[in-house]
């Protein structure tokens, strides 16, 4: 897009406090009207990490003082029926890059990757991908039809697919263009951009296998087509291997029914495949004996080569990491201790090692899995260090239980070329500066 | 649910009898271990069954023409997709790119990278045009298919697309796609010196094309959504239109959205989900919603005449206006309301 924004204007700040003032107290107002325009005059205002002036300290709010908030009464149950973030959390939203697509309604944003903890990405924060926008499905008008090479064909009300027993299980979801942007060279200077189109939710519903024999496959059927409710009608074929193996049908995400923007009320869920198998707002499951070749497994997602040919039915998302933290979002502000961290993951399976390099690649050294280490889950990883503002070229390196391991940009390119857009799971560099700054960088 | 359980026991202990036959022949239609859900009738399967495969499955009984094609697509495809295939701004590609697939820059078309015209044939049923999905008749799909073949070059002008000859085109690129090989790529687990530190090239990014205004100190700031800045983008150039002629304006999004009538605001959906695909952004020439300047002349016409162009469709000095935004599934009431709410937002 060419619609670059400038620099806000001191009247433009102006407005902007003024905005942001509007949940604050007369009190509290005031005196953040009073600060906004100290430093909209002085012009210093300073945007780190998505906080603007608002975040400038109330020295009166600090200790001896006993703060505002202590001093007054704050809001009662259900003044917020359904609650939502800290107001000085509002920079942590899902963002996109305009300009990768022609319009919104069949576009994709990223999680902020960098401002996650743990591996369960909230639910307002999962990334979206929509081909048709999203959809407003009423469940009680809603129907999964199960039909094709079996040999009863089913039509499911959200009720019925409610009644079997359930599982939940934590996968994450990524689609496989994260990163793809940036096959040719460095572009994406942040976090949220270069990996962000990536999210891990714990999953209920149920087994696509427990349908399956619901409806009884014939021997012939070797492939099913997933489509989706929504104006777009997504479709994609997915071998039946994969379905009886370990496919869901799921309804709920982190303990509450899905999101619209995650198939409300009801998606396929193929864990450590490319996001986009995992059909949202599933409307229709048809067994046939052939794949259908339509056009997300065809003119998209396949993966173009060097030499002109195209690989198909690229399923798995291959073992891939990233350092969070530092990122370009969260630079090193403070020498001394230091803890490094990211995350980890892998389509095949559980992640077994990280390795994290200070000097591009030359020299590793082995991180700490933390917390839950699940198969085809969002794995966190940690390196306690020193940071004495030497610069470094910060690189992670995960391996899977498979033994697979993580491979450089130049092997990656060596066989692919720069055209394949998909898949891309290279080890990534952060490029830190003695000023703390961190850039992305590509080493090859 | 229990019962379901034994009755899949009975059904063991029944078959290890020989007696399969019978339950069978007892049993309900649903068969299934948990006998939840209802058979889906053949009229069900047929309504939302539109999926067709390379080998023509699927396929509908009709034919299409180049001839007939050329105009449905010009009415229906071309603002997006242009005249030719080529593309308006950054909506898709359809036709040419032939030979390209292994420059550095390919352009990968229906043409010079599907596999199979049957997908061309199933996607635009079940996804096109973009504003209106599912509202093409079979016929039409057939039509229009034959035509996007055409501009591809791949069947000629009095070619006549059947059920029975679609499966049968061969796509020039066909041949070249395999599977997946991965893992393609053998990294070892190295821990010292893995690399000559002096050889290692580092390459930065290329600035000013992430939209991160939010973590870089003293960048520009772009929103987070398409939406988010196709508003701030309004709202700035209201503040300098604004100040252009002297007057201050109100903190962003002010009075003027508090001040919708309730027909405008039952409109909002409505234009949501049919108009601001083009009047969200002017696309194709269409006023762009919220610009003050571009509606006025518009305003004076009144509401009943653009009421009228909206609903019966109109095509004016700046582009074509579709009935109903092409979206013929939506009342008149509905449309009206649209229209007030994108006039009321716009002044
Ligand atoms: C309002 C703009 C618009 C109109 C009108 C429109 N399309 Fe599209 N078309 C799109 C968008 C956007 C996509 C990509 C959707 C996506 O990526 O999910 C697309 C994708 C396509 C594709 C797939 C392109 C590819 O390379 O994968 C075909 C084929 C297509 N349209 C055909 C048509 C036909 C035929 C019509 C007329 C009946 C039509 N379109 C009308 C916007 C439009
Ligand atoms: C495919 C793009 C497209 C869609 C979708 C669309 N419009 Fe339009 N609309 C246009 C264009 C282009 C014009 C300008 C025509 C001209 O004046 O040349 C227009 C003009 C109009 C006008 C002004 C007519 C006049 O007399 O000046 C109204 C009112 C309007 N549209 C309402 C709607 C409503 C309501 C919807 C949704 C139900 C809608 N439009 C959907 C493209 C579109």
């Amino acid at each position: 897009m060419s619609n670059i924004i400038k620099g806000p204007s001191t009247r433009e700040l102006m407005e902007q406090m003024a905005r942001e003032s509007e949940h604050l107290s007369i009190n509290d107002r005031r005196d953040f009207l009073r600060k906004g325009v100290a430093a909209a005059a002085g012009m210093a205002a300073t945007t780190i990490a998505g906080n603007s002036v608002a975040s400038e300290i109330n020295k009166a709010n600090l200790p001896p003082n006993e703060p505002a908030w202590g001093k007054q009464l704050g809001h009662g149950v259900v003044e917020h029926p359904y609650g939502s973030p800290s107001q000085y959390e509002k920079h942590v939203v899902r963002r996109t890059v305009p300009w990768l697509t022609a319009d919104s309604i069949a576009s994709i944003s990223m999680t902020p990757l960098q401002d996650m903890q743990g591996i369960i990405t909230p639910n307002g924060l999962v990334f979206e991908r929509y081909h048709g926008g999203v959809p407003q499905i009423k469940p009680d008008e809603h129907r999964l039809i199960i039909h094709g090479l079996v040999e009863r064909p089913i039509i499911f009300t959200m009720e019925d697919l409610m009644r079997f027993p359930s599982v939940s299980q934590i996968k994450f979801i990524e689609c496989p263009a994260n990163g793809g942007m940036e096959w040719k060279g460095a572009q994406m200077e942040a976090l949220q951009f270069t990996h962000g189109m990536l999210s891990c939710c714990e999953w209920t519903g149920v087994p696509l296998k427990v349908l399956l024999d619901e409806v009884g496959v014939k021997p012939e059927g070797k492939w099913i087509l997933a489509e989706g409710a929504d104006g777009s009608h997504m479709s994609r074929s997915i071998p039946i291997e994969k379905a009886l193996d370990d496919a869901l049908v799921v309804y709920a995400q982190n303990g509450e029914m899905l999101r619209p923007e995650q198939g409300y009320p009801v998606r396929l869920l193929n864990p450590g495949w490319e996001g986009n198998t995992s059909v949202k707002w599933l409307r229709r499951l048809e067994i046939g004996d052939k794949p259908w070749y339509h056009r997300e497994e065809t003119s998209k997602y396949t993966d173009l080569m060097p030499d002109g040919r195209a690989r198909k039915f690229t399923f798995v998302q291959e073992t891939n990491s990233v350092i969070t933290s530092p990122c370009p979002e969260k630079p090193l502000v403070q020498k001394g201790f230091l803890e490094i961290e990211g995350l980890a993951w892998s389509g095949r399976g559980k992640i077994k090692q990280v390795d994290v390099s200070f000097d591009g690649g030359v020299n590793w050294v082995s991180a700490k899995l933390k917390g839950l280490v699940l198969d085809k889950a969002l794995t966190r990883f940690s390196l306690v260090t020193k940071w004495d503002g030497q610069p470094w070229l910060l690189q992670s390196r995960a391996i899977d239980e498979t033994g697979y391991v993580q491979p450089t940009l130049s092997q990656l390119r060596e066989v692919r070329g720069g055209n394949s857009i998909y898949h891309k799971n290279s080890i990534h560099t952060w490029k830190v500066a003695s000023t703390g700054e961190v850039t992305n960088v590509q080493i090859t | 649910m229990f019962r379901s359980l034994d009755s899949k026991l009975l059904k063991k202990s029944l078959l290890a009898l020989g007696l399969g036959a019978a339950l069978t022949l007892t049993g309900t239609a649903q068969a299934g271990q948990y006998g939840i859900g209802a058979k889906a009738t053949p009229e069900e399967i047929a309504g939302w069954d539109i999926d067709i495969r390379p080998d023509g499955k699927g396929l509908p009984a009709g034919e299409g023409t180049v001839e007939a094609g050329e105009a449905l697509y010009e009415q229906f495809c071309a603002t997006c997709h242009g005249l030719f295939g080529e593309g308006e701004g950054r909506w898709p590609v359809l036709a040419g790119g032939q030979d390209t697939l292994t420059e550095e820059r390919p352009t990968k078309t229906v043409g010079s990278y599907w596999p199979y015209a049957s997908t061309l044939y199933d996607y635009i049923r079940r996804a096109m045009p973009f504003t209106a999905p599912r509202s093409l008749s079979d016929q039409q799909v057939y039509d229009i298919t034959a035509y996007v073949l055409y501009l591809n070059e791949i069947i000629e002008e009095d070619f006549v697309l059947t059920k029975d000859n679609l499966a049968s085109i061969k796509m020039p690129n066909e041949e070249n796609f395999f599977v997946d090989p991965r893992p393609d790529v053998k990294n070892k687990r190295c821990m010292k010196n893995c690399a000559d530190p002096k050889k290692l090239q580092i390459a930065g990014t290329l600035r000013g094309i992430t939209p991160v205004g939010h973590f870089v100190e003293g960048a520009d700031a772009p929103a987070a959504s398409h939406d988010a800045q196709m508003e701030q983008e309004q709202h700035k150039e209201k503040v300098r239109k604004a100040t252009l002629k002297g007057e201050t304006l109100a903190a962003h999004g002010g009075s003027a959205k508090a001040a919708l009538s309730e027909m405008a605001t039952a409109g909002k959906s409505t234009y949501d989900g049919a108009c601001k695909v083009c009047h969200g952004s002017g696309l194709t020439g269409s006023p762009k919603f919220g610009d003050a300047d571009v509606w006025a002349p518009r305003i004076q016409k009144g509401m009943p005449t653009l009421v009228q162009n909206a609903i019966k469709g109109f095509t004016g000095d700046t582009g074509v206006m579709p009935p109903k935004g092409g979206r013929v599934d939506l009342s008149d009431k509905q449309v009206e309301e649209a229209v007030a709410y994108m006039v009321e937002s716009s002044q």
